[in-house]
């Protein structure tokens, strides 16, 4: 493995096998998803053929017409970009502060996110609906933004305290002995240099908004106000035969990430491999 | 402005010290935001758990009707159910299998990543994409895959002469289905980090092993392992924690059927929560089982202690 002129033919033989076997694993649901979507409705249910086709589009426009999904889609953008927002404000301002401050106590608050990590998903989903059916906020996307936040926050404190504790803090001063205020030194020096956390802090949350069911499934009653995973699992069963339309519907929830992922790798692996993402 | 005091031979101790930021002390604003922080951790996520323990102690007809102090009554009711041991131990069983193969097929896929393959960017991203799929997208294309009578996986099954399988009917199989589904959507965390972690094994202990005559085999397991062993512990851990915790996935492949052969404790809480709209029931499910995982973490960090660095 580590000496490749030893690698004989045999292993060799061996070692694509094992590659085969894992990106057909790894693929092929996602694979067949993408098939199904753009097969013709007509032939879906007559055939298993891997090969695509015939093609057609005709899953996708009925998806698009018949359904509410434009509003479910519209729904979880905007759910996704207020919870990104937040989070990023928030995150960067309990990170930096508990960095560059020495008092008793800001370990816990490192410590409380640590926490949130072991929360079942219902301990919190239960008495946050509870709060939020009193206040009368059950059903509206707010109640699902700040449950969404109960998630992402601790996952951007956790990746930003990593990122600001590395940083020098020379810079900063050297900026701050230069005349810059504390809050000018934070947006000319700081925030520049912490650009690649806080672009993997964006993406994870936006992940973790956009894929959740979970939290959607508490919170949201009404179909016009669901997110696209909950929104999608209620058009099951209540139609017969849809599932071209419902492989279209995966396709366009998964798309969006894909296209992250290809453009954001590095963030994504690096986001990953600091352990970050609850799932 | 600081300057740290540097001991011969503490160099290392001596950079981070100065980052500590003890002459910026006294500065209001940074005072301001460390508060505002500290109320919103409260509130969104401190508060949330102690108003569930609360909850755990009352009784309720819905969410918002006026709640009754039942002191430990919940609690008595749960712990005399039978239903709630077996979904401690159904949830014990899918999440220790599924956490067994995440962590084999994990470091399988990273050590395959690792060796000399082509193409070795697309194979990784690839071995990665079942982590970045919302629960939702892959659930259903599982039950299209497994569709009566035309999933591509049925279809497929019956040409091999297993003729139709139910995998809803059937409370192994059903456990079964819900498990490889784990594995297949968050194998890739063990995958990353393992495959981060191998970059950080030096060659040169390979190379003395291969002087002394180890095979492939005993490299992995007298060197690769021992060297992983931190990151290991750690992945260990949260996949752990994170599939005891799980509900998505079970929720949308089985809804914790066939006869509660699936339902584990957070399929119970919801169910009792949101469906019997029982709030003290769910609330008393969802905290002792917390309780559950902690005492489980403290043991396990007796067992494994990390290497703590800060």
């Amino acid at each position: 493995m580590r000496n490749e002129l030893e690698v004989s033919l045999s292993s060799r033989l061996a070692l694509y096998t094992a590659m085969l076997v894992t990106f057909v694993y790894c693929f092929f649901p996602v694979y067949w998803m993408l098939v199904t979507s753009v097969r013709e409705p007509k032939v879906l249910y007559n055939t298993v053929s891997l090969i695509p086709g015939p093609f057609s589009l005709e899953n996708y426009r009925l998806l698009l017409a018949a359904t509410d999904y434009p509003t479910w889609f519209a729904n979880s953008v905007f759910v996704a970009t207020v919870t990104v927002l937040i989070t990023l404000v928030f995150s960067v301002l309990i990170a930096y502060s508990v960095t560059r401050l020495r008092m008793r106590g800001k370990t816990a608050i490192i410590g409380t996110m640590l926490l949130a990590y072991m929360f079942p998903p219902l301990l919190v989903a239960i008495p946050l609906y509870t709060i939020f059916a009193q206040l009368g906020l059950a059903n509206t996307h707010l109640a699902l933004i700040i449950s969404h936040c109960t998630i992402t926050l601790p996952l951007g404190v956790w990746l930003l305290w990593g990122f600001f504790k590395q940083q020098p803090i020379d810079v900063e001063e050297a900026a701050m002995v230069d005349g810059c205020s504390r809050l000018a030194a934070f947006f000319r020096v700081v925030l520049p240099l912490s650009l690649p956390g806080i672009t993997t802090v964006a993406i994870f949350s936006f992940l973790l908004s956009w894929t959740d069911y979970t939290f959607a499934l508490v919170m949201i009653d009404s179909d016009s106000q669901k997110t696209l995973p909950v929104g999608l699992e209620t058009m099951v069963g209540q139609y017969e035969l849809r599932d071209g339309e419902l492989m279209a519907g995966t396709s366009l929830i998964a798309l969006p990430l894909l296209a992250l992922f290809i453009f954001l790798n590095r963030y994504f692996i690096h986001g990953l491999a600091a352990g970050a993402i609850k799932r | 402005m600081t300057q740290s005091v540097s001991i011969p031979g503490a160099a290392k101790s001596g950079r981070s010290r100065s980052t500590s930021p003890q002459s910026l002390g006294g500065d209001g604003v940074i005072y301001a935001l460390f508060f505002l922080g500290l109320a919103l951790t409260a509130v969104v996520i401190i508060y949330p758990a102690f108003y569930a323990i609360e909850l755990s102690f009352q009784k309720a007809e819905s969410f918002i009707s006026e709640p009754e102090w039942v002191g430990f009554d919940n609690y008595a009711r749960v712990l005399a159910d039978t239903e709630f041991w077996e979904a401690l131990w159904r949830g014990i069983i899918f999440a220790g299998f599924a956490i067994v193969f995440q962590v084999i097929l994990g470091i399988a896929f990273a050590m395959l990543l690792d060796a000399a393959i082509p193409m070795k960017r697309v194979m990784r991203g690839i071995a990665i994409l079942p982590y970045l799929l919302p629960t939702l997208v892959v659930a259903l294309t599982i039950r299209w895959m497994l569709n009566d009578p035309i999933g591509v996986i049925t279809v497929g099954l019956q040409n091999l002469g297993f003729g139709i399988v139910d995998w809803y009917g059937s409370p192994t199989l059903a456990m079964v289905l819900v498990i490889s589904a784990s594995v297949w959507l968050w194998t890739p965390f063990v995958t990353v980090a393992f495959l981060a972690g191998l970059q950080s094994v030096p060659d040169s202990l390979y190379e003395a092993a291969k002087v002394d005559g180890a095979n492939a085999w005993q490299r992995f397991w007298h060197i690769t392992l021992p060297q992983l062993r931190p990151v290991l512990t750690v992945v260990i851990l949260l996949r752990a924690i994170w599939m005891f915790n799980k509900f998505d996935i079970i929720w949308l492949l089985t809804g914790g059927g066939p006869l509660r052969s699936t339902e584990h404790l957070p399929v119970m809480a919801y169910r009792k929560a949101f469906q019997a709209y029982d709030v003290g029931m769910g609330a008393t499910i969802s905290t002792i089982s917390f309780l559950i995982l902690s005492v489980a973490v403290i043991i396990y960090f007796r067992l494994f202690p990390l290497d703590t660095k800060d």
